[in-house]
């Protein structure tokens, strides 16, 4: 990743933060609603190399740990993002049925923010958080999977085409 | 071809992972760097999200509106609901006000002309029977009331008990053009007949056509043997109008009724009133008239200009 790449990437990130904190949270979704940062990240890292998949989960998950809305203690959301991420990216990069296909990039990104929010609510856990009931998780991640199903088609184009622009790569999606 | 990573690739994994294990362990230890971390990101933050707040309301009112119509609507009944409970209840407690007010009233005439009396609430006004200007009270014979005794309000006659049912009674209104009573003025002792007319006014004929009459008289119940149909000393009403007419057989006049029957809400019943005669001590006191202010200006002349 050059330093071209970095200072692109960063606005875009902080962009996308800020929309999250000061739009998104605004809404009362039914079933939890979304978090626009983790999808932005998986379906970013999903189109890129398993470093830069590692480091956008760094700097997302930098962010939701800033976030007010996270529970957890500072790095708790840099540590899931950066496997979910890295994840995401070694399982989408050199594999051409997956990149080239958008649904499976939206199937892969749904999978992702899934498990990396049962993850997060693993290592919760065992850093003493409380979890709430096993119906109230349930009806999260089910509204998480959901939401990010509706979500991540609408975005993916848009991603993938400043993905393209800021990593100089003629394929887009 | 699947990507089986590199050792520069590995590493930056590690150095990412531990970076993110040690912030969390600067976190759990209470390191005062995180947290103000944390409070500075907010700080930046909260005019960001005030101004999306502002932006996204109409959108977000929309929204919600439309995910939770039911509810709304629900909701809406409800509160409709609990508004008209509560202005009921308010409705209500203006009346009961109303009532205590009168009935404060009523009490305060009956205990200082010694009267006994039974306290009734009007339950209905207007009759089925021949009367034209009735009322119906919530008393009866069972709480002692029985026919021909005298019925008051806080400001005065009200009329006399024509029937008495065992827990009501039907009281005939001094207004009711068949009601007739003696009356006499207060401070001359002049007599005559009150009779109603169907309104608030009824008609006084003097019997002794030589005494004269004059407006803003008072007109008190003469009473009867053995305080019934009327106790003696209630307060009737004052005269308005005085007919003396050269060719005229009796003296007449205009008389207005201090009660008001339209408003009544409780009355009493006289039910012992025998060898108590509070004389002219019932007689309403005058209305004292409120002073008018007065403002003085005082002008100093200006002093003439000079050139």
């Amino acid at each position: 990743m050059s330093l071209r790449s970095f200072l692109y990437s960063t606005p875009i990130f902080l962009t996308v933060f800020l929309l999250q904190e000061a739009v998104v949270t605004q809404f009362r979704l039914p079933l939890g609603g979304f978090n626009l940062l983790l999808i932005v990240a998986l379906i970013w890292a999903a189109l890129s190399t398993p470093e830069i998949g590692a480091l956008t989960g760094f700097g997302a998950g930098l962010a939701m740990d800033l976030s007010q809305s996270s529970s957890g203690p500072m790095g708790q959301w840099t540590l899931v993002m950066i496997i979910a991420c890295y994840s995401v990216a070694f399982l989408g990069y050199g594999d051409d049925n997956i990149r080239a296909n958008p649904i499976n990039i939206v199937l892969l990104t749904t999978i992702g923010t899934v498990a990396a929010r049962i993850v997060y609510l693993v290592l919760g856990i065992l850093l003493g958080e409380e979890a709430g009931n096993l119906q109230s998780i349930f009806w999260s991640l089910a509204g998480t999977a959901f939401w990010t199903a509706i979500i991540s088609p609408l975005l993916l184009k848009v991603i993938s085409f400043i993905h393209a622009n800021v990593f100089g790569l003629s394929s887009r999606i | 071809m699947r990507y089986g990573g590199d050792n520069r690739g590995r590493l930056l994994i590690i150095v990412l992972i531990v970076t993110s294990l040690f912030l969390i362990t600067l976190d759990l230890r209470g390191v005062q760097v995180i947290d103000g971390l944390r409070t500075g990101t907010q700080t930046a933050l909260t005019p960001v999200q005030k101004a999306g707040s502002w932006a996204i309301s109409p959108l977000r009112n929309f929204l919600s509106d439309v995910t939770s119509l039911g509810r709304t609507r629900n909701k809406i009944e409800k509160l409709q609901a609990e508004n008209d409970k509560l202005r009921l209840t308010l409705q209500n407690r203006k009346n009961a006000d109303a009532l205590l007010k009168q009935l404060n009233g009523v009490l305060d005439l009956a205990g200082t002309a010694g009267y006994k009396v039974v306290g009734a609430k009007v339950i209905s006004h207007g009759s089925t029977t021949s009367y034209t200007q009735s009322i119906t009270i919530d008393v009866g014979s069972n709480s002692g009331v029985r026919s021909n005794m005298t019925v008051l309000s806080g400001y005065g006659l009200v009329g006399v008990v024509k029937y008495v049912y065992p827990n009501s009674a039907l009281v005939q209104l001094a207004s009711d053009p068949a009601f007739r009573i003696g009356a006499r003025i207060a401070g001359s002792q002049q007599i005559g007949i009150l009779s109603g007319q169907g309104t608030r006014r009824g008609v006084l004929q003097l019997l002794d056509n030589r005494t004269q009459i004059r407006k803003g008289d008072v007109l008190l119940a003469r009473g009867s043997q053995g305080g019934r149909p009327f106790v003696p000393g209630v307060p009737i009403g004052s005269v308005t109008d005085v007919d003396n007419s050269p060719g005229a057989v009796t003296q007449t006049a205009d008389v207005k009724f201090y009660t008001n029957f339209s408003t009544l809400g409780v009355v009493a019943v006289v039910v012992s009133g025998e060898g108590t005669d509070p004389r002219d001590a019932l007689v309403p006191p005058k209305p004292i008239p409120t002073p008018i202010p007065t403002v003085t200006v005082f002008v100093t002349p200006s002093p003439s200009p000079t050139n």
